[in-house]
């Protein structure tokens, strides 16, 4: 019942929408009606704090000057607090902006999450979106919460700002000895570069098999037709395995989500606990090949 | 034989070979794998790149253990020395296996696309699929080929191993400062995250509709659900279109990124003085 209030209300919404002509051949021209809701709002207004939040820090980093503010932005960033704080609050300009707007982030990422959940449900779809989208979740978690909490420090964490996310990268790699010998680092960068792969296979094939309207997916997986049937025996031939119109996005989800799952656990094992150094174990593991030179017994 | 694949097949047969081309040449299907005269070559060449890479990872590799596992992933075949040049070396040391792994790869590699086109003519699909693997085939060229060109020495190019090229990789980037600092480098990596996302998102979204058409779910719930998402749907059609650019896209600039590096650009950290030296700031007192 409630699916069918919502479909009315839809009804009543659609003459509000705008059409992108430019697209036209291309894509669906369609935007809107968007759905607030009470998720959407709370993300909403947690994302605006959190921009709030980063702007007063940026501000009173150029003196709030505008045109220093341009000049800057590249480079300005919201420091986490220095290591002697730990997991204590810090001092608004020495890192308790960044704990406010990282604060607000995360929820901002939760509340979304639950809003993709419910319009998910709502529209009686199965809520593999939100699941999904749980997976990078998990990565953000890796990243700004678990790691900083499992070695005693947010300052471990990224801070906010363009270059600072590239330096973190950068630093975390090299702290913990190279990120090219973490083996979860490997699976997940497999999987990126693999999940570029697959979605370049499969846009590449619908597309190819357009006329025959291999488009259809839905459709396509309950009955399969012509466009998939041509589409299957392509790379049958070629390779000698073929997906189907159902299994080809089972691989989608789970290569793609492997990506984040993979990273996450790269980043989460990379602790004074557990592999302080991966360049160091993959000299125990016995895999380092032109530098062995470097290693403490070569 | 899949159920429906008999009568492609024959349609395949009658379709007309295009022999300029080498297309609709050796119409035979080994098991399930057409061959073709592209097929033939990629498997010649292939098993020859194949059989010369392993033969010198696991037998000759003077790092090699006795754990064939472990020489596969530490072994390597390296480029030849910077004072070969361009010549093509056909001593061991001089990197031999280096010029002959890569000829043959980059012979599989066009004959494996030739191969799609092939297939796909057989087939009345459109050629995207060989477009696409064009792309990421025009990486390896640019890579391992072409920019060691521009620069004088095939030592340019990365060394064949698991590991090595892992090395060589991590070198690279800090050989021109830094690639993090690399435009293009970034802009390549973010479609690379954004491919990751949109397959993510695609994969989800079919599978949160399928098999549901019992309880009256159509293409229409998955319009809704992104409207009220976030206001946009692209559609069955588009949203395979942002797949194919996006993953294509993430593979081109990339090429950029490797290409200028060493040939136009040696410090990627230095390339960004321009935005502090541009002239609108003096106007503002900078």
């Amino acid at each position: 019942m409630a699916t069918e209030v919502y479909r009315e209300s839809f009804e009543r919404r659609a003459n509000k929408v705008i059409y992108l002509r430019f697209l036209e051949g291309l894509a669906d021209t369609q935007v809107g009606p968007i759905y607030l809701g009470m998720w959407g709002a709370l993300a909403f207004f947690s994302y605006l704090l959190c921009v709030f939040i980063t702007a007063i820090g940026f501000g009173e980093q150029v003196g709030w000057n505008p045109i220093r503010f341009l000049r800057e932005l590249p480079v300005l960033t919201l420091y986490p607090p220095a290591p002697s704080y730990g997991l204590q609050l810090a001092p608004l300009s020495e890192g308790g902006y960044w704990q406010l707007a990282t604060l607000f982030l995360t929820l901002t990422l939760v509340f979304w999450t639950i809003r993709i959940w419910t319009r998910a449900v709502a529209n009686q779809l199965r809520p593999m979106v939100p699941i999904a989208f749980s997976a990078a979740l998990f990565l953000y978690a890796a990243i700004y919460i678990i790691h900083p909490i499992s070695v005693n420090s947010w300052n471990e964490a990224p801070g906010h700002g363009l270059a600072a996310i590239l330096l973190w990268t950068n630093h975390f790699s090299v702290k913990y000895g190279n990120f090219y010998y973490n083996p979860f680092h490997m699976v997940s960068i497999y999987a990126l570069l693999g999940s570029t792969l697959l979605l370049a296979m499969h846009g590449a094939t619908i597309l190819s098999a357009l006329r025959y309207d291999a488009h259809k997916e839905i459709d396509e997986i309950e009955k399969s037709d012509e466009g998939t049937h041509r589409s299957q025996l392509f790379w049958r031939w070629i390779m000698g395995f073929n997906a189907t119109a159902h299994s080809i996005h089972v691989w989608a989800l789970g290569f793609a989500s492997l990506v984040a799952i993979a990273g996450a656990i790269g980043v989460i094992t990379s602790a004074p606990f557990f592999e302080p150094n991966w360049f160091l174990w993959g000299c125990r593991a016995d895999i380092v090949s032109s530098i062995q030179a470097a290693c403490p017994n070569p | 034989m899949l159920s429906f694949e008999a009568k492609y097949r024959q349609e395949a047969m009658a379709v007309p070979p295009l022999p300029a081309l080498g297309l609709g040449i050796a119409k035979i299907w080994i098991g399930r794998f057409y061959l073709g005269f592209w097929g033939i070559v990629a498997l010649v060449f292939g098993v020859l790149g194949s059989a010369a890479w392993f033969w010198q990872v696991l037998f000759v590799d003077p790092n090699r253990t006795n754990n064939p596992l472990l020489n596969f992933i530490r072994g390597q075949i390296k480029p030849p020395p910077p004072e070969v040049g361009l010549s093509i070396p056909f001593e061991a040391e001089k990197g031999f296996w280096w010029i002959f792994v890569v000829f043959c790869a980059t012979v599989t590699f066009f004959a494996w696309m030739m191969r799609q086109v092939d297939i796909a003519r057989l087939l009345k699909l459109g050629y995207q699929v060989p477009i696409a693997f064009g792309a990421v085939f025009s990486s390896w060229v640019t890579i391992q080929i072409l920019r060691p060109i521009l620069l004088g020495h095939w030592s340019e190019g990365f060394p064949l191993g698991v590991m090595a090229h892992l090395d060589w990789l991590s070198a690279f980037g800090y050989r021109f400062f830094n690639f993090f600092f690399n435009p293009f480098h970034a802009l390549g990596i973010t479609f690379l995250f954004g491919s990751a996302f949109v397959l993510s998102l695609h994969g989800a979204t079919i599978l949160s509709a399928s098999g549901k058409k019992a309880e009256g779910v159509t293409e229409d719930n998955v319009n809704r659900f992104y409207w009220d998402f976030f206001g946009y749907s692209i559609g069955e059609v588009g949203i395979h279109r942002l797949a194919l650019w996006a993953a294509v896209l993430c593979v081109l600039l990339s090429n950029l990124c490797f290409v200028l590096s060493g040939t136009v650009v040696q410090d990627w950290n230095a390339f960004w003085d321009f935005w502090n030296k541009a002239p609108f700031w003096s106007g503002f007192g900078f």
